[in-house]
């Protein structure tokens, strides 16, 4: 029973966005919030000041691959669409576009000899990744090819304990704290596009460590680094 | 955290007329809050993502849904993550197997920390009215928030009969509404 007094409705609410409600309430809480709009602005009252407490918890980076997946779960396939009244507009853009492509393409064409400047083609890098301190136990190795991806290889057969898993982390800048470039599987080599990992740069850590199932909980490692290493440029041309 | 100048209500209207673009930028601006969320509550980087991933296909596909004179986008959004958060945990019937330092660091219950909430003022309203709260009845609340824990859970977790708990939650959320209003 949902009861009427508001005040003791709008607490009843907030247990419910707790999730203390049991089932059966929960399923009348839901139909309520669906149907009266003064519960539902009760609820999101709650859920605004609950953004105090959300706010708390370190934000976490998303693994790189997410975004594609949920993309994909949802069926857009194509490159980011605007709204249809963005798209009208767009088409008109289209035609202008293609105009200035052309006169681009002609420019290009005339001028290619002169552009071709060393950073179209980015440089390649390759890491060793030992175990800390034992500078002859490489254990896996990253190459990154001149279009920005990176390709992580297992040169040994790692044993990762039940209920453990092996993370992947790059530190660029120490101020920011290394990110998560996801879960690797032991001896099984990882494939990353360009933009899930960045521009590199010469000298920037790569490392393993390894975490609880699932990933560390944090938003840096939380278990031993297991291997470690820097990039060097493969190539300086 | 909170970017004042976002404007979550203007982004969800434009998901709603199937803008990727601005679901793209709803996406940087909040997935990685919300992941520290779903990870405080799933204990699990994996679940978690997997959560982070259905709120925002479900953010997407009921977009037309928000109604920007019933509440705050923001608001929204997170109640989204939080009720797949919650829906997780209960068909999962597993917790966060984390330590609970971190809710008991969240308030401090020091004159100073008081005083230095105070002076944050109008942005730090709840955490206010949750210092006012007597101990017994915050924290609770707290574990029910940051780790999803229902009544029976939080009870053996506090080692305090069920009923004592639900009635401080029910007692603790209608002072923290009060001060809310006040």
């Amino acid at each position: 029973m949902i009861p009427h007094d508001p005040e003791e409705r709008r607490a009843r609410i907030g247990e419910y966005l707790l999730g203390l409600l049991d089932e059966q309430d929960a399923v009348e809480m839901r139909q309520l919030l669906e149907e009266d709009e003064n519960a539902a602005r009760m609820a999101l009252d709650w859920e605004r000041h609950f953004l105090e407490l959300s706010d708390q918890v370190p934000a976490q980076t998303p693994s790189p691959a997410l975004w594609p997946r949920i993309r994909q779960s949802l069926g857009l396939h194509d490159a980011p669409r605007s709204s249809p009244l963005a798209n009208w507009w767009n088409s008109l853009l289209t035609w202008r576009l293609t105009a200035a492509a052309l006169a681009m393409a002609l420019l290009v064409a005339v001028l290619m000899p002169l552009l071709r400047a060393p950073d179209i083609t980015g440089e390649r890098y390759t890491v060793v990744l030992q175990q800390p301190g034992e500078a002859a136990k490489p254990g896996w190795v990253i190459q990154v090819g001149r279009d920005g991806t990176l390709a992580l290889d297992p040169l040994v057969a790692d044993q990762v304990p039940e209920g453990r898993a092996l993370q992947f982390w790059t530190l660029i800048d120490p101020a920011d704290g290394p990110r998560s470039l996801g879960l690797v599987e032991a001896g099984q080599p990882l494939r990353l596009p360009a933009e899930q990992i960045g521009a590199v740069q010469a000298g920037q850590l790569f490392e393993l460590t390894l975490e609880p199932a699932g990933g560390s909980p944090y938003n840096r490692p939380s278990g031993p680094v297991l291997y470690i290493g820097r990039a060097v440029l493969a190539s300086a041309n | 955290m909170a970017d004042r100048e976002f404007d979550y209500e203007s982004t969800l209207e434009a998901c709603a007329h199937g803008d990727e673009r601005a679901f793209q930028a709803l996406y940087r601006q909040e997935a990685g809050q919300l992941l520290g969320l779903a990870i405080s509550m799933l204990g699990r980087r994996d679940i978690a993502e997997d959560c982070l991933h259905d709120a925002f296909v479900r953010i997407w596909q009921h977009a037309g849904r928000f109604r920007r004179e019933l509440g705050s986008g923001r608001a929204w959004v997170h109640s989204i993550l939080r009720y797949r958060a919650l829906n997780a945990l209960r068909s999962g019937g597993r917790h966060a197997e984390v330590d609970d330092e971190f809710i008991e660091r969240v308030l401090d219950d020091s004159p100073q920390a008081e005083a230095q909430t105070l002076e944050q003022s109008e942005q730090r309203l709840l955490r206010r009215c949750l210092q006012r709260l007597e101990r017994p009845r915050r924290h609770p609340i707290l574990l029910a928030f940051y780790r999803g824990l229902t009544h029976e859970q939080i009870a053996s977790r506090l080692s305090t009969p069920l009923g004592t708990i639900k009635g401080r939650i029910r007692a603790g959320l209608r002072a923290l509404q009060e001060c809310l209003q006040a």
